[in-house]
């Protein structure tokens, strides 16, 4: 039973891959607070930001996101929450 | 002393007749123009739904204003915003700490129609079915 243990966790390692930053690869890509439906791409179902660790971005363009999308928030482009208030 | 370059992105009250835009876009051009700035740009965006309801509202009309000029200007625009009635909401953004007039690149049009449907129509409410109406 534990050598299957070890394997597995083996195996799970070694398929980790590292995302490149989607902003840094393409130039184009400029971040901003007005452009609702990029920054929706870095949103969960319920409205929060996505961590880096799982979108890949990289330090720098991950700190021009989240003001983004707190900007974007403001003027009720994206949702604070999607559980409704009453 | 140079000029900073600035935007203004606000959202008014959707029901409001084009006559109140127009006089809306004079009262803010005729502040930044009395402080000394320019306005270098003035779009609707144009109705869109509102991610959460503000002031009991679940649509919007988006406007956006870039403009140069002194850093008094922004404290007395936001100051007539926060007044004005018809103002659900606004932001101000400082794009550029110099601006200078000969170097800046036109700024794309606003977005395209498509999306703006395309949010109008996840949820069809009352108020869109009777803007279809006087369109037609």
């Amino acid at each position: 039973m534990a050598i299957t243990k070890t394997t597995l966790r083996k195996k799970r390692r070694f398929f980790k891959h590292r995302k490149a930053c989607r902003f840094c690869t393409d130039s184009s890509l400029k971040i901003d607070y007005k452009d609702a439906n990029l920054l929706q791409h870095f949103l969960t179902e319920r409205g929060k930001i996505v961590p880096r660790r799982i979108t890949g971005n990289c330090a720098k363009h991950q700190r021009e996101l989240t003001v983004a999308i707190k900007r974007a928030r403001q003027m009720a482009l994206l949702p604070y929450t999607t559980v409704t208030p009453i | 002393m140079y000029q900073r370059k600035y935007e203004v992105f606000f959202i008014v009250d959707p029901d409001l007749p084009d006559s109140d835009l127009k006089s809306l876009e004079t009262r803010l051009n005729e502040i930044v123009s009395r402080e000394g700035g320019i306005v270098l740009s003035y779009n609707s965006w144009g109705k869109k739904k509102l991610a959460y309801p503000v002031k009991k509202r679940s649509r919007g009309h988006y406007f956006l204003m870039e403009f140069a000029g002194g850093q008094s200007i922004p404290g007395e625009l936001e100051r007539n915003l926060k007044i004005d009635e018809r103002v659900l909401k606004f932001i101000t953004v400082k794009l550029d700490n110099r601006y200078e007039p000969g170097k800046d690149e036109s700024k794309q049009a606003p977005p395209q129609a498509s999306y703006d449907e395309a949010t109008t129509t996840e949820k069809p409410s009352e108020m869109t079915a009777q803007e279809e109406q006087e369109s037609e």
